[in-house]
């Protein structure tokens, strides 16, 4: 984090005093190194990236490390975790077929909503998923995962076809063309990817910017009032970003399982 | 009794969790399409007016692709379309849940 607002935080830097507010910007969401490794430089969100991952890792493993046909204590839980995606993201876009693709949903539900939840934990308070970089990845595999079905499942000409609903007249057909390659290759994965990243990226920046102008307005004036209402909006956009952080996980998911579900058997 | 209007439930649940990814889909769908066509046709447009030196081809490129866009947004999903297509997928699926 930088050094405007660590200074704001650390130091008597309130209104009237004459400091000027350091609003919040691009530059909250760099980090300094918190090693190196020749040119490498490892940062807090990879930190937090690695540390959503054996969160994941590690509750799974802990559940049904020896599952019980009666469940109980964590496996309650992890039953209930993947149930959930099953019945809520998996089954409404692939039905009982596609229960195969079960461990691979939670899996990747899980992680991104661990990364967008660590934005709300004291101390982490960042999530990994406002630094793009760490959604291409995942736009990437989803991606990925999609082209090979549906090369696997239609082959690569019948794939392409079938982008085009049937019954459409052929010149509306060589009109389409350009549309439907730029809409699947360029922007379908573009939105996937920047809409996560552009939710994550401005839930955080608006808790920074409430929660800093509650410390810097406080002062023994009029500035307490606007203290009180910037605190009681980062209270407010706190409680959004806890919705927020499940939704952006929970559409990521069901649009994954829905390219999976147009992959699979195309839709007419 | 009270089996029959569990299984009530359970069917409209499940309705509306499909509803709900449908809906999901064909909105980014929509807004891709919307997208791809403006940059598609705009580029055409910029090309061919780089071309014969006619720049005002590039707005008009997107806005034709703005128009093909929506025209196919209409054909695909308006109307009847945006009826049937959830249950055509709910056919293939099947109903062994």
């Amino acid at each position: 984090m930088t050094g405007d607002v660590s200074a704001l935080a650390s130091g008597g830097c309130h209104i009237f005093s004459g400091c000027g507010f350091p609003a919040p910007g691009l530059q909250d969401f760099e980090w300094k190194p918190l090693f190196s490794i020749g040119s490498f430089d490892f940062t807090k969100p990879m930190l937090l990236a690695i540390l959503a991952a054996l969160v994941v890792i590690v509750f799974f493993w802990v559940a049904f490390r020896s599952p019980k046909l009666v469940p109980r204590g964590m496996q309650n839980l992890g039953e209930l975790a993947i149930l959930a995606v099953r019945d809520q993201i998996l089954r409404p876009s692939l039905g009982r077929k596609g229960d195969s693709y079960l461990p691979f949903l939670v899996s990747l539900f899980f992680f991104i909503y661990i990364m967008n939840v660590m934005e709300l934990i004291p101390l982490l308070q960042f999530p990994v998923t406002s630094r793009i970089g760490f959604v291409w990845p995942l736009v990437f595999i989803v991606y990925f995962l999609y082209l090979y079905l549906g090369v696997k499942n239609q082959g690569a000409w019948g794939y392409l076809r079938n982008m085009i609903p049937p019954g459409v007249p052929a010149p509306i057909y060589i009109i389409l063309v350009p549309v439907e390659l730029l809409r699947f290759f360029v922007f379908q994965p573009f939105t996937l990817g920047v809409r996560l990243f552009g939710n994550m990226f401005a839930g955080h920046l608006l808790l920074t910017i409430f929660t800093l102008a509650s410390w810097y307005l406080l002062s023994l004036s009029v500035g307490l009032v606007y203290a009180a209402g910037s605190f009681a909006l980062a209270i407010f956009v706190f409680l959004l970003e806890t919705l927020v952080t499940l939704l952006q996980a929970f559409i990521f998911t069901t649009l994954t399982a829905t390219y999976i579900a147009s992959s699979v058997e195309p839709a007419h | 009794m009270s089996s029959g209007n569990d299984a009530s439930t359970q069917a409209q649940k499940r309705a509306a969790a499909e509803g709900r990814a449908q809906g999901l889909d064909i909105g980014w769908t929509v807004f891709s399409y919307l997208l791809a066509g403006m940059a598609a046709y705009g580029a055409i447009g910029w090309l061919i007016g780089r071309a014969v030196h006619v720049s005002l081809l590039f707005p008009i490129g997107m806005l034709v692709g703005l128009a093909i866009s929506i025209g196919f947004i209409i054909y695909r999903y308006g109307g009847q379309g945006a009826v049937t297509r959830p249950s055509s997928r709910g056919n293939a699926k099947g109903d062994d849940r």
